[in-house]
């Protein structure tokens, strides 16, 4: 014990001193001129020096002379051969920042705890990585990340030139900016993948609605009866026929509890569950399964739905494609099947509009732990705005993990089971730069959909909304076990009488507290409306 | 004769779904999803083998980790848990129901995982060490208790009375009389410590950055898993499928890997399993 506070004492005691003899440089290499015409303070109070340090080797205004490590947190599974990136990135870090960066990873197993861990917890991080699906936006507001207006102009001023200026309007919360937006524009909207080839062979419509749909799995149905004409398993068709009937508001993410807000009424919301269009539907489902278009046991099944389609069992999936998928699934296909032929059918093009995903979607913040929120920033800087570091860490080393073909187009070499650093190997979604990105070739197909997405998009006004379910924490709970019990059935058209189990439905989901929690997103979403000045 | 024909078809079927997973790791993936598990693949392949050991460092790695954690972990815990029941259990002891309570205690309330969390990584540093997978289980309450209350019935108050008028300390006392005595006690508790350790995948889970550095049932955990949990994700993440999720006939392969050889082993510590599980359990 008194020994530890004994080391402690001089750890400190060196370090107070190391800073001061850094602030005495720093105070007698500069002017007073500079001091006397510089009357811009400097809000910033984690920096001794509110000159550059001649050490700089960047233009930087950051005091790079003490070398650090950084702590790097990204959600997933490491590259095998992260090492060998590690190293050569951190050579170039070591030149250019004097620091050091080791990458974490924390595995999918349970990512959503460990997340919350980290940031809970203390623990020095720098950087790590946010979206709305990991809940930025209730981390922001309860002080899990610094503010990063003041830092952005002194340690990253080319990272805050390059992010459009709306982008970071948009990732605010509270009005201060808490992330780094990711800047390459994706669409993640869901759409039907089917058998084009099937589909020739027997002359069936495209399915491009709900008519033509019901026809092509009616098709298949009699034509192939050993196939089964939707892959998808427990609920995952619900939001997609949603998508496919209506101007809902999102492209993926469903509006939870139930309920439905149209594009262009936002302000009205009204409640999906219990209405005559909610019978209807479920009334369809049934049957599709009396008709056998459903697996009979999809509330059980652990496969994904996206294998059952790619092994050839089934001739349709209604709700796991969005473009990117869609893309793998094809270069999967062919490389097993070179006879086959897949269609895809994007719902943005039945609702008549498409959403790109919003700014908050793919980015890095520097925790409230960060003991280096300068370097980390710059750094970040780096990944983004410098080639060298973007390949390195988007695309592994040049010769070894891949070539570029034609001049312009990624190659793997080897396979994904040989190679140690595939394609965005570090889900390094966050760093895509438009500038330096490389697609495989068979990827063009992918950027076509994007194009044609391009031609008929709106703003997303869904995603930028960050619901706050602590009040209702209880009946979130006890409605999600409703839903399983009673309503997951229904949507698989496992119940005979419709009417009466969607009844008992509502009547168990009112017990658990459907009213309370439906009052209260729509207030959060009309004050989320209010706020962003969406009329 | 009736009895153990029973045994003997109920010991067949037990043998059942190991089979099928023999048989499903030998199995090409696409005929798994076409046609599900059969006894005899009916595309019979080795690609599930071949994905496994493309990379085997990292699987000798783990099985390393695993083993050095058990055996490390279970030496170390048996020492102390049988100081610890040993001293807990003799009456000269003035504090020793305090002590008891106090380790009892713990069973009842914990801080919960954060606090705990928190205390490992950012107070004692432990984050991406061995001796984080080690030191947690060492002194599990549960086990201390058995001990005591082994050692209690197990050893008669007279004979440390004999040994000390026989000049004997307690040190002496101890590794002379009460280790020898509650062997079968030992052996249960250690058998319990070493699957604990052989099972443990959460710390790995938590504290272990390294991929060098999991522990062999996390290693599988997550690479079996891997596909489970990005599938779970809606497509509203964006987060694509990378290419190499392993499929269903590498699963069953690692499996195999994994299970093999400790299948073997089995037969041979079995004895002493049963003889300490049924000591325990009587006199426990």
């Amino acid at each position: 014990m008194r020994k530890g506070k004994k080391k402690l004492l001089t750890i400190g005691t060196s370090l107070f001193l190391t800073a001061s003899l850094f602030a005495g440089c720093s105070s007698n290499s500069t002017n007073t001129k500079e001091a006397s015409s510089e009357s811009t303070t400097n809000s910033n109070s984690n920096s001794n020096t509110s000159t550059p340090a001649p050490e700089a080797s960047e233009a930087t205004g950051i005091d790079t002379s003490k070398k650090v490590e950084l702590q790097f947190y990204m959600l997933g599974d490491a590259p095998k051969d992260l090492k060998l990136i590690q190293d050569e990135v951190n050579k170039m870090a070591l030149e250019d920042l004097n620091a050091t960066v080791k990458f974490n990873f924390t595995t999918w197993t349970d990512w959503e705890s460990k997340y919350k861990l980290l940031l809970s917890s203390g623990q020095p991080i720098d950087l790590i990585f946010t979206a709305e699906w990991t809940n930025y936006q209730s981390y922001a507001v309860k002080g899990a990340f610094l503010p990063l207006d003041d830092l952005l102009p002194k340690a990253a001023p080319k990272l805050q030139a390059y992010v459009p200026q709306d982008f970071w309007e948009a990732v605010k919360v509270d009005k201060k900016i808490y992330t780094v937006p990711a800047i390459w524009k994706e669409y993640v909207n869901d759409g039907i993948a089917y058998r084009e080839d099937l589909r020739k062979k027997y002359n069936l419509p495209k399915p491009e609605s709900l008519e033509t749909l019901e026809q092509y799995l009616d098709g298949i149905r009699k034509n192939e009866p050993d196939m089964l004409p939707l892959a998808d398993t427990e609920v995952s068709h619900v939001d997609s026929i949603r998508q496919m009937t209506t101007k809902t508001v999102n492209t993926n993410d469903k509006v939870p509890y139930g309920l439905s807000i149209m594009y262009d009424t936002p302000r009205d919301v009204t409640s999906y569950w219990g209405s005559p269009q909610h019978l209807e539907d479920l009334k369809m489902f049934r049957s599709w399964q009396e008709k056998g278009y459903f697996m009979k046991n999809m509330l059980n099944i652990k496969d994904s739905g996206s294998d059952i389609f790619a092994a050839g069992k089934a001739a349709a999936i209604l709700g796991s494609e969005n473009p990117n998928r869609f893309g793998d699934a094809v270069v999967k296909v062919k490389s097993l099947h070179p006879d086959w032929e897949l269609g895809y059918s994007p719902y943005p093009n039945m609702k008549g509009f498409s959403s790109p995903v919003h700014p908050i979607h793919n980015g890095f913040a520097v925790p409230r732990s960060s003991k280096n929120p300068e370097r980390a920033l710059a750094f970040y800087e780096k990944l983004v705005t410098d080639k060298r570091y973007n390949w390195l860490t988007q695309y592994g080393i040049e010769g070894k993990h891949f070539e570029i073909e034609d001049g312009k187009y990624y190659k793997m070499l080897g396979d994904a089971q040989s190679n140690g650093f595939t394609r965005e190997g570090m889900n390094g979604w966050a760093w895509r730069n438009p500038e330096f990105m490389l697609f495989d070739k068979s990827y063009q197909a992918v950027l076509d959909m994007f194009d044609e997405m391009d031609k008929i998009a709106k703003p997303n006004i869904f995603q930028g909304f960050g619901e706050d379910w602590t009040s209702y924490q209880a009946e979130k709970a006890a409605l999600l076990q409703v839903e399983k019990q009673y309503l997951y059935p229904l949507n698989d058209g496992m119940v005979k009488d419709v009417e009466a189990g969607l009844k008992l439905f509502m009547e168990k989901a009112k017990k658990a507290g459907l009213d309370k929690i439906q009052a209260e997103y729509t207030k959060q979403w009309l004050q989320y409306l209010d706020d962003a000045n969406i009329k | 004769m009736m009895a153990y024909l029973i045994i003997m078809i109920f010991s067949l079927l037990c043998l059942f779904p190991f089979l099928l997973i023999i048989s499903g790791s030998l199995t090409a993936n696409e005929s798994i999803i076409r046609d599900g598990f059969h006894l005899i693949p009916k595309v019979f392949s080795l690609e599930g083998y071949e994905m496994v050991f493309i990379f085997p460092t990292q699987l000798i790695k783990a099985y390393g980790v695993t083993i050095f954690v058990t055996v490390i972990g279970t030496l170390v815990g048996l020492f102390l848990i049988t100081m610890a029941g040993y001293v807990l259990q003799r009456k000269d002891f003035k504090y020793r129901n305090h002590l008891s309570f106090f380790i009892y205690f713990t069973t009842l309330f914990g801080g919960g995982l954060v606090p705990w969390y928190i205390m490992l990584t950012t107070y004692f540093g432990l984050a991406d060490t061995y001796a984080v997978l080690i030191l947690p289980g060492l002194m599990t309450p549960f086990l201390i208790i058995l001990m005591k209350n082994f050692i209690k019935s197990a050893i008669p108050e007279e004979l440390f009375e004999s040994a000390k008028i026989d000049g004997a300390n307690d040190f002496r006392i101890y590794y002379s009389i009460v280790l020898k005595l509650a062997m079968p006690g030992i052996a249960t508790v250690g058998l319990f410590l070493a699957l604990t350790y052989w099972n443990d995948w959460f710390m790995s889970s938590l504290f272990i950055n390294d991929v060098s550095m999991y522990q062999l049932q996390y290693y599988l955990y997550n690479t079996i898993n891997t596909m489970m949990f990005v599938s779970q994700m809606a497509t509203g993440t964006g987060v694509t499928l990378g290419r190499d999720i392993p499929t269903e006939s590498t699963k069953m392969a690692m499996a195999i890997v994994v299970t093999g050889p400790i299948i073997f082993l089995y037969p041979f510590v079995q004895r002493y399993f049963v003889k300490g599980l049924t000591i325990g359990a009587v006199k426990g």
